[in-house]
């Protein structure tokens, strides 16, 4: 590597690496209060026709000026010619999105990250359990299992939000349904004309009678939610192997070297966001760690 | 006298990769010279702020010679020594590592053209640096950012592309400081490979082990001859000693990483963070630490932005706050993520300890926080 | 099907209640009777002195707290095999501390809370196993309610 007599032995790649690729918004739809689907297409044709991901991936979403944000696939896997992502205003750069408009270019960089092990998984019973914006990492999910029902056994989808109003993607619950995908939500504030759950998504494993030989449980949610949802689905004796989850850290490059998502040993971009209990376990209950 | 035999013996002797030879120590200058018409930078120890600084040096009487470091916690003096050694002063609170992985870098500038955004990338310039002074444990320091930077599946542009242009003189250590622990983690006091040429410095004469092809390239072009076996000697025993002389440690290194995994909740981390600033200085000072941060300034008609890149610190405060609040909200929680990243979970991430012993951390931590100290204190509690 | 076989058979699909003897059985039943609800139809008010334990069979049912500002608000849904009403077997508390409400259609075994309270009294260990049962639920409505105060999926406060 040292010597001064021959070329570097790099490999070059500042473009894709660092410096994002551009993508038009072809598309926005409201999903909730301050929460949209931006629908993308790269500017470049060539990338767009190579351009793959997993369910569970993530891209970094650029807006100049304002910086990266991670932001996970939110459309159909086999479907790649537009790329959803769906995206809750909560800072810097989700903010500036709120004012983005069709045709307006923003910038790419991924996809980054490990997938849902659905292939692992098939003729088994799957358990979706999402919350809030946490459905965004799942729908995928959903999408490639409606692409391929037969080979997936029950499929329950448990879901929940602030409010009635803010359960995202609602408009598709019944098609969910009618492919045998069991849908049940609740929500932490209601009125009088819910007619649905009131709690948070651990409390629907009550209602549900599990062949936990089969299941495998995917879960995605703010973290408190989601230790709550691997204790349910401890208490029936779920395996930690098969139990997954999607973490959320600070991030900055999606590559594992800016250092900032790491969690014990993992960069959360590069080996996870998605990790079975049994991964996370040493850690899962340590303060501020 | 002695160039005469020199040139005689050079026919001789055939130089290869782990040759041994002796230079007079005037003949570094010759050297400076040569890489500087190479189109190398020169970089090496210079004395900037009362303190060892690596900057460019031009020729030999750049050099702090004759200078002598004294390093304790949170102490660092130069002063003169009784000595004429150019290296014989210890390394201030800077590293290579700002010169393969620079504190802020470009990495691209964008421009809004016809509603869309047209970027400019920051292409690596063609730097070559020639590294005079490299210490054994900060040779190792290199070679941990190399795991960090340059994988199969990610190669940083700026890092790699300086990184395979440099080459690497290092300086074995005869004279290690009391902060030095290079001993725990095997890094020095001296180096064995990854170098293009190192130096032993002996009272009259520089003895240079040959480490690669330019190396010999380079030795060819300056007067040398075959290291005696008398200084082969002397450069031997002093070394011995001088590993004796490393005494601080780390009570069996192997283990850290498993100890420290096994001790998060460990009451030590309270007394730590107590006494921790989270000031941010030993991430710094550390020459593997390698986060960074990222961040775009644009101008006021908001058409123009730049995309730069910083050092970051785990000990700041932004570096883990996210939507919901902080992951470590508190010094504790930074010191512990910085120490268990340092020495333990970074074997499971790059395959070795993340640590170097080069003791900056050390001398350079306002509160005199000693991270041998540190380590020993986890494991002894709960042993 | 007379009033009576309906009623154990409705008794007899509830899991819990498969821990009891014959006799704890056959008790409980001389107690229970079953009620149905029509969509909307309110259950027990706030304060009302009414001391019925309710086992929903069939439907949902609403928990809610009224509040002049916020008008009804949702506490709890309580679905088939949920117990409502629980406040009715402790010792202190002698009125409604929530409404319910049928939000569909519905069917529900209701306890007579005082009979149980002196079944519970006069023989303990059936005592302990409604008691055992009550504690469930509520220890599982206590965890729902920490959850929801956390409100998780609030927006960040700004920064
Ligand atoms: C793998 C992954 C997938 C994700 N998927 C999605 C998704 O699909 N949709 C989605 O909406 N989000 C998603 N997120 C979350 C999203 O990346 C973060 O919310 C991100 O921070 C948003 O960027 P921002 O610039 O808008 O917000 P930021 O400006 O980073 O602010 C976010 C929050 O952090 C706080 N904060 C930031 N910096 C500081 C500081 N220096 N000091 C104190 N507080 C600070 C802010 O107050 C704010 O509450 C995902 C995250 C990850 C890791
Ligand atoms: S350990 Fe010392 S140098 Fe490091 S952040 Fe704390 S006070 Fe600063
Ligand atoms: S986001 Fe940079 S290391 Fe993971």
């Amino acid at each position: 590597m040292n010597s001064m007599l021959t070329e570097p032995t790099a490999a070059v790649k500042i473009d894709s690496l660092l410096a994002p690729y551009w993508a038009e918004i072809v598309e926005i739809v409201p999903e909730a209060e301050g929460i949209v689907t931006i629908w993308l297409r790269f500017l470049d044709q060539t990338l767009q026709e190579r351009y793959s991901f997993a369910a569970g991936q993530f891209n970094m979403l650029y807006l100049p000026g304002y910086g990266e944000a991670a932001i996970s696939i939110s459309s159909d896997p086999q479907r790649p010619e537009l790329i959803g992502h769906t995206i809750r205003f909560v800072g810097n750069v989700t903010r500036a999105v709120s004012r983005l408009q069709i045709g307006d270019t923003i910038g790419v960089r991924g996809p980054f990250g490990t997938a849902w092990p659905l292939e692992t998984y098939q003729g088994r019973d799957i358990v979706i359990a999402a919350g809030g914006i946490g459905l965004a990492s799942l729908r995928p999910v959903i999408y490639q299992i409606l692409n391929q029902r037969d080979l997936y056994g029950r499929v329950v989808l448990l879901y929940g939000a602030r409010t009635p109003s803010d359960l995202l993607y609602s408009t598709e619950f019944s098609t969910w349904e009618d492919n045998q995908v069991e849908v049940l939500t609740t929500v932490d504030r209601a009125d009088e004309s819910w007619l649905g759950q009131v709690g948070v998504v651990p409390m629907l494993f009550y209602r549900l009678r599990l062949d936990t030989d089969s299941t495998v449980v995917f879960s995605c949610g703010p973290e408190i939610m989601m230790r709550f949802v691997v204790f349910e689905g401890l208490a029936r004796r779920i395996p930690h192997h098969r139990i997954y989850l999607s973490l959320e850290r600070n991030m900055k490059c999606g590559q594992g070297f800016c250092g900032h998502c790491q969690y014990g040993p993992f960069f959360i971009c590069k080996d996870g966001p998605v990790y079975s209990f049994d991964q996370l376990e040493p850690f899962f209950n340590l303060e501020d760690f | 006298m002695h160039t005469h035999k020199v040139i005689e013996l050079m026919t001789e002797m055939n130089l290869t990769i782990g040759s041994k030879v002796s230079i007079q120590k005037s003949e570094l200058n010759h050297l400076i010279t040569l890489l500087r018409d190479f189109g190398y930078e020169t970089i090496g120890p210079k004395i900037h702020n009362q303190a060892i600084s690596y900057a460019v040096v031009e020729q030999l009487e750049d050099l702090p010679q004759g200078y002598s470091s004294e390093q304790e916690r949170g102490y660092y003096r130069l002063h003169k020594g009784n000595h004429n050694r150019y290296f014989g002063a210890a390394p201030g609170s800077d590293s290579w590592k700002k010169f393969l992985f620079p504190p802020r870098s470009t990495l691209f500038s964008a421009e809004r053209e016809n509603g869309g955004w047209n970027e400019t990338i920051n292409r690596e310039e063609n730097k070559k640096f020639a590294f005079m002074g490299v210490r054994p444990c900060d040779l190792s320091a290199i070679n941990i950012q190399d795991r960090v930077f340059i994988r199969e599946d990610y190669v940083d542009p700026i890092y790699s592309t300086r990184r395979a242009k440099a080459l690497i003189i290092v300086v074995n250590c005869l004279h290690p400081s009391s902060t030095c622990f290079c001993t725990s983690m095997g890094s020095g006091p001296q180096a064995t490979s990854g170098f293009d040429l190192s130096l032993t410095e002996l009272e009259d004469v520089f003895l240079v082990e040959i480490g690669s092809d330019a190396g010999i390239a380079l030795v060819q072009q300056i007067e040398w001859a075959p290291a005696s076996a008398n200084y082969l000697q002397i450069a031997s025993k002093k070394m011995e000693k001088s590993m004796q002389a490393v005494t601080r440690k780390i009570d069996d290194p192997q283990s850290v990483p498993e100890m420290l995994l096994a001790n998060l909740d460990h009451p030590h981390w309270d007394e730590v963070g107590s006494r921790c600033l989270s000031c941010t200085n030993c991430t710094l000072a550390c020459p593997t630490c390698f986060c960074w941060e990222v961040e775009d300034s644009t101008n006021l008609a908001g058409n123009r932005t730049q995309r730069t890149r910083a050092w970051d610190s785990c000990f700041n405060l932004s570096y883990a706050a996210q939507a919901g609040g902080n992951i470590r909200p508190t010094t504790r929680s930074r010191y512990r993520q910085w120490l268990t990243h340092k020495m333990g979970t970074w074997v499971e991430q790059f395959g070795e300890s993340g640590c170097v012993g080069c003791g900056r951390c050390i001398v350079w931590c306002p509160a005199k926080i000693d991270i041998t100290e540190e380590v020993n204190s986890l494991r002894e509690v709960t042993a | 099907m007379n009033a009576q076989q309906e009623l154990i058979a409705a008794l007899q699909s509830i899991p819990w209640f498969q821990d009891l003897s014959d006799q704890h059985f056959d008790l409980i039943c001389s107690i229970t009777h079953l009620v149905n609800v029509d969509q909307d139809t309110t259950i027990f008010s706030e304060g009302d002195k009414e001391e019925n334990l309710y086992i929903v069979l069939e439907g949902r049912v609403a928990v809610e707290l009224f509040s002049s500002v916020q008008g009804k608000i949702r506490i709890y849904t309580a679905e088939p095999l949920d117990v409502i009403g629980w406040s009715t077997l402790t010792p202190v508390i002698r009125q409604r501390t929530a409404s319910a409400r049928a939000v569909l259609d519905s069917r529900l075994a209701a306890v007579d809370g005082r009979e149980l309270r002196k079944l519970c009294d006069q023989d303990y260990e059936l005592g302990y196993i409604i008691m055992r049962r009550i504690a469930n639920v509520i220890a599982a409505r206590l965890m729902i309610t920490r959850l929801q105060l956390l409100d998780l999926y609030a927006h960040p406060q700004g920064d």
